[in-house]
């Protein structure tokens, strides 16, 4: 696994392109495992969700515009979640140099979500159940959850192994855009790339370079791997 | 106009009662270890109604609802997506302030040598060692898995893991763990005599109890010295622990990236609302004990007064930190850190905001400074709840109000605690009246050798055409 | 010639002082007298000689065995199991500097009170006897005599003003 180290896994998101359709939070529901937890827990802002799109309305109406952003863990290199939990449930992993989350070490105290300037956490609240036939569908890549655990987004962390995997048993390198996640792999628009970053020939290499790329909440310090590029004025009529 | 006075207008000094003072009214001995011993002993069926009403409170509120909680999961308190800390956490924070009364009592008025702590450092002792394990019931209640909390302690494992260093809440778990034990034996020490006097005057339970307890104790010089010397180092100790411990829960929120929350002023802020809520509850703590225990002869006015000062000056302490932190806020802060000023006065916590002002600002204020209101029943009773009920509207709105704000605004959310939340915070409370109540009948509330000791060095000296107080230093 | 021991109780301190002047003229070993009272009274009130103190440095031994665990646990062990978190060096100095702290404050606090329970025990000067008047507030001299010497110390005492000079039981813990 140690010649695997040294990537720099990146998401660029194209917010030009982005149309809201929100295939990707169905899509990261269904590769990992994430619960449905109902309309009254979605009332009360429970909802399970690891990307989120968020929407903001601009104008008055009837110039109303809607921005769309699709959030997730911004995988932070300074990730302020991970020295405040107090099991080391949250840590920077030097292998794949991603902010992982150990579910079977979490003993929920949510410190690191109140601390995630991109509230891109989300907690176990119940047993949440897969009544027929959803437990049919679960991947068995990923745990299911029990209640009381923190989760986020893995960059779907499973397939990056997988891929991995796959790579060394055919002795070569990881080729780009071998390593899909589940939300990019379904945007309609590919508005969402993934790729490595330590690789000067891949299609995130290229993106980043645009003159509309910029990181959410940059100031903060935290130094995301999510690179957005600014979208220009987006109509809903 | 004339100027000068009249003879109507002359005013001459009062003659002060010496014997109104504790101190210069000592009683013989036999009668003043009868009187604590009675108290003691005394139990009434009120007493054992109360006790039963708390029993039943606290089986409700922790048994039933905090079993509830863990079988079916933390979605049955009100916390939610954005507000993942909610009234436990405030709980938390509000009894660790709590605590902070009895090391200020005891250890720092025993350092600057105030003598009017000589009756009541035990009892605001007892209310430290209580609140504290009120508080570190919080946070097991709050995690997620409870039952692996263990996973904090740092022990040998093989898991090859210890705990995280770098997590202010295991700070925590060290801070408020030393200052458990530290008030704790704290509270023991200066208790040992005292043991010795009840087991020279019980029989049967009783006094196999506080046989055991008083470890031999005879009272010779060097047992004497040897006490006074620890009682001394325990004294300066615990007042930097005591500093560290609020300090410490401070950051767990000054630690974070929240905007409010990102203050460096939160250490010294909430020490010194811990200080000002812990004074107060010992205000009324010792008031309500000292009616239905019938300790008049020990607690009286001027101890009352006193601290009643002490409340006014915290008073003075805690706006000027609140101001400082609401000043920078407001005038350049970021755009959330506006949103939350403007959530406070015009959102849905602002009535609470404002009763907090009233009862934390302007009632001390207005009334601690009269010396009637002071050394009255009911005014000192009132003003001291509504002290601490303001003091809980703070760590309410610090924890609950300000995460419903945040960066994105699409992620702003609401909170309101759930009838769970509420039962385990009556059964914690309950559980803190319970153990001070049983407690009570076990221990002597007064330190009878320490009132004692004070009695002996203070004596009546005639200077000019008053009679004063005096104190020799006997040390 | 039998040691019998037998036990004055005063109602003052005053008076006791005297007492025990008188007593040591009367040739009675420091090492067999022991004053106990209900109220700690300083060494030089009573004329006796002063207790040696180790406690401080039993305290002071303490807080060092509890910065060393603390310097451990927050050096030590990040060194043993690496992780990393958050971008911050694998051992903080800050942090490192809150859990020294409390735990040199849990040893200077565990020792003291260790400290002074062992104290307690050793070295005690004069004989193991008690009486409960003690705790009622009076103060009493306890010591060693030969036996033909009790009549005339006994005189001795209540001229110096002891409200009772008695033979107390036996201290049992």
């Amino acid at each position: 696994m140690s010649e695997h180290e040294g990537h720099r896994w990146t998401m660029v998101i194209d917010l030009d392109k982005c149309t809201g359709c929100q295939a990707c939070v169905v899509a990261c529901h269904a590769e990992n495992n994430v619960p449905v937890v109902g309309e009254d827990e979605v009332r009360m802002g429970r909802a399970m969700h690891w990307l989120r799109v968020e929407r903001y309305w601009e104008g008055e109406y009837p110039n109303v515009r809607a921005r769309f952003i699709p959030i997730m863990c911004q995988q932070c290199e300074n990730a302020p979640c991970e020295p405040v939990c107090p099991v080391f449930a949250t840590y920077h992993s030097q292998v794949e140099n991603l902010n992982v989350q150990v579910y079977n070490r979490c003993i929920g105290t949510r410190y690191c979500a109140n601390n995630c300037p991109y509230i891109a956490r989300t907690f176990n609240w119940f047993d949440y159940e897969f009544p027929e036939p959803l437990n049919e569908q679960l991947n068995p890549d990923v745990t299911v959850r029990r209640r009381g655990i923190m989760e986020k987004c893995t960059f779907c962390i499973q397939r990056i192994h997988r891929a991995e995997e796959a790579a060394d048993a055919e002795g070569r390198a990881i080729r780009d855009g071998e390593v899909q996640p589940a939300c990019a792999q379904s945007c309609p628009t590919e508005a969402m790339v993934f790729g490595d970053l330590s690789d000067p020939k891949s299609r995130v290499s290229s993106l980043v370079h645009s003159r509309r790329s910029f990181r959410l909440l940059e100031e903060l310090g935290t130094e995301p791997a999510v690179i957005y590029l600014k979208g220009g004025q987006v109509h809903v009529v | 106009m004339s100027f000068e006075l009249s003879s109507e207008q002359l005013v001459w000094a009062e003659e002060e009662d010496p014997q109104e003072h504790l101190l210069l009214d000592p009683r013989p001995p036999e009668e003043m270890n009868r009187m604590i011993l009675e108290a003691m002993s005394r139990t009434g069926p009120r007493f054992w109604i109360g006790v039963g009403i708390l029993g039943v409170l606290i089986l409700v509120g922790l048994v039933g609802a905090w079993g509830y909680q863990i079988v079916t999961g933390m979605g049955v308190a009100g916390i939610r997506r954005p507000v993942y800390w909610g009234v436990y956490i405030a709980n938390f924070v509000f009894w660790i302030g709590i605590s902070h009364s009895g090391t200020f009592v005891s250890a720092i008025l025993r350092v600057f040598k105030a003598e009017f702590r000589r009756p009541i450092t035990r009892a605001s002792e007892m209310m430290t060692t209580f609140a504290l394990i009120v508080a570190g019931m919080y946070p097991l209640i709050h995690l997620g898995r409870t039952w692996r909390f263990y996973w904090m302690v740092p022990y040998p494992n093989q898991r090859q893991l210890w705990p995280n260093f770098h997590s202010p809440l295991v700070w925590d778990m060290m801070a408020i763990f030393t200052y458990l034990i530290g008030s704790t034996l704290y509270l023991y020490l200066p208790l040992i005599p005292d043991m010795a006097m009840a087991r020279d005057r019980t029989t049967g339970w009783r006094y196999r109890l506080y046989r055991l307890l008083a470890l031999g104790w005879r009272g010779t010089e060097a047992e004497w010295h040897h006490l006074k010397t620890a009682i001394t180092i325990f004294a300066f100790a615990i007042i930097p622990v005591m500093f560290s411990v609020h300090t410490i829960v401070s950051w767990d929120f000054g630690m974070t990236m929240k905007v409010g929350w990102h203050s460096s002023i939160f250490g010294p802020y909430f020490v010194t609302g811990a200080i000002f809520s812990g004074v107060s509850a010992v205000a009324t703590v010792l008031l309500v004990v000292r009616k239905a225990m019938k300790l008049e002869y020990f607690l009286r006015a001027e101890h009352f007064d006193s601290i009643g000062k002490l409340i006014l000056v915290f008073s003075f302490a805690w706006t000027y930190f609140f101001f400082a932190d609401y000043l920078t806020e407001w005038y350049g802060g970021e755009a959330v850190g506006k949103e939350l000023l403007t959530l406070q006065a015009r959102g849905p916590v602002a009535p609470l905001w404002y009763i907090m002002l009233v009862t934390n600002i302007l009632i001390p204020w207005l009334t601690l400074w009269n010396r009637k209101v002071r050394r009255s029943f009911w005014g000192l009773l009132l003003v001291t709840l509504g002290v601490n009920v303001g003091m809980y509207i703070e760590r309410y709105i610090i924890v609950t109000g300000f995460l419903t704000r945040n960066r994105l605004p699409f992620d702003w959310g609401v909170y309101s605690p759930s009838l769970v939340e509420i039962l385990i915070s009556i059964g914690s409370l309950s559980t803190f009246i319970f153990l001070y109540a049983v407690a009570s009948r076990l221990i002597p509330l007064v330190p009878i050798w320490e009132v004692r000791e004070g009695q002996i060095t203070h004596s009546l000296r005639r200077i000019g055409r008053a009679l004063v107080p005096t104190v020799t230093e006997l040390e | 010639m039998t040691a019998k021991v037998l036990m004055a109780l005063f109602d003052r301190v005053d008076p006791v002082a005297e007492a025990l002047e008188k007593l040591r003229q009367q040739g009675i070993d420091e090492h067999d007298i022991a004053v106990i009272s209900g109220v700690p009274y300083p060494a030089r009130v009573l004329g006796r000689p002063m207790v040696w103190e180790r406690l401080p440095w039993i305290a002071l031994s303490g807080a060092f065995v509890g910065f060393l665990i603390g310097l451990f646990l927050n050096a030590g062990t990040p060194l043993l199991y690496p992780i990393r978190v958050g971008g911050q060096p694998l051992i903080p100095l800050p942090p490192t500097a809150v859990i020294t702290y409390e735990f040199t404050m849990m040893g200077l606090i565990v020792s003291t009170f260790l400290g002074v329970l062992w104290e307690s025990t050793f070295p005690s000067f004069g004989p193991k006897h008690y009486h409960s008047e003690i705790s009622n507030g009076r103060i009493g001299i306890l010591f060693r005599c030969p036996e033909e010497r009790i009549h005339e110390l006994h005189e001795l005492l209540r001229a110096q003003g002891a409200q009772e000079v008695i033979e107390p039981e036996e201290w049992t813990l």
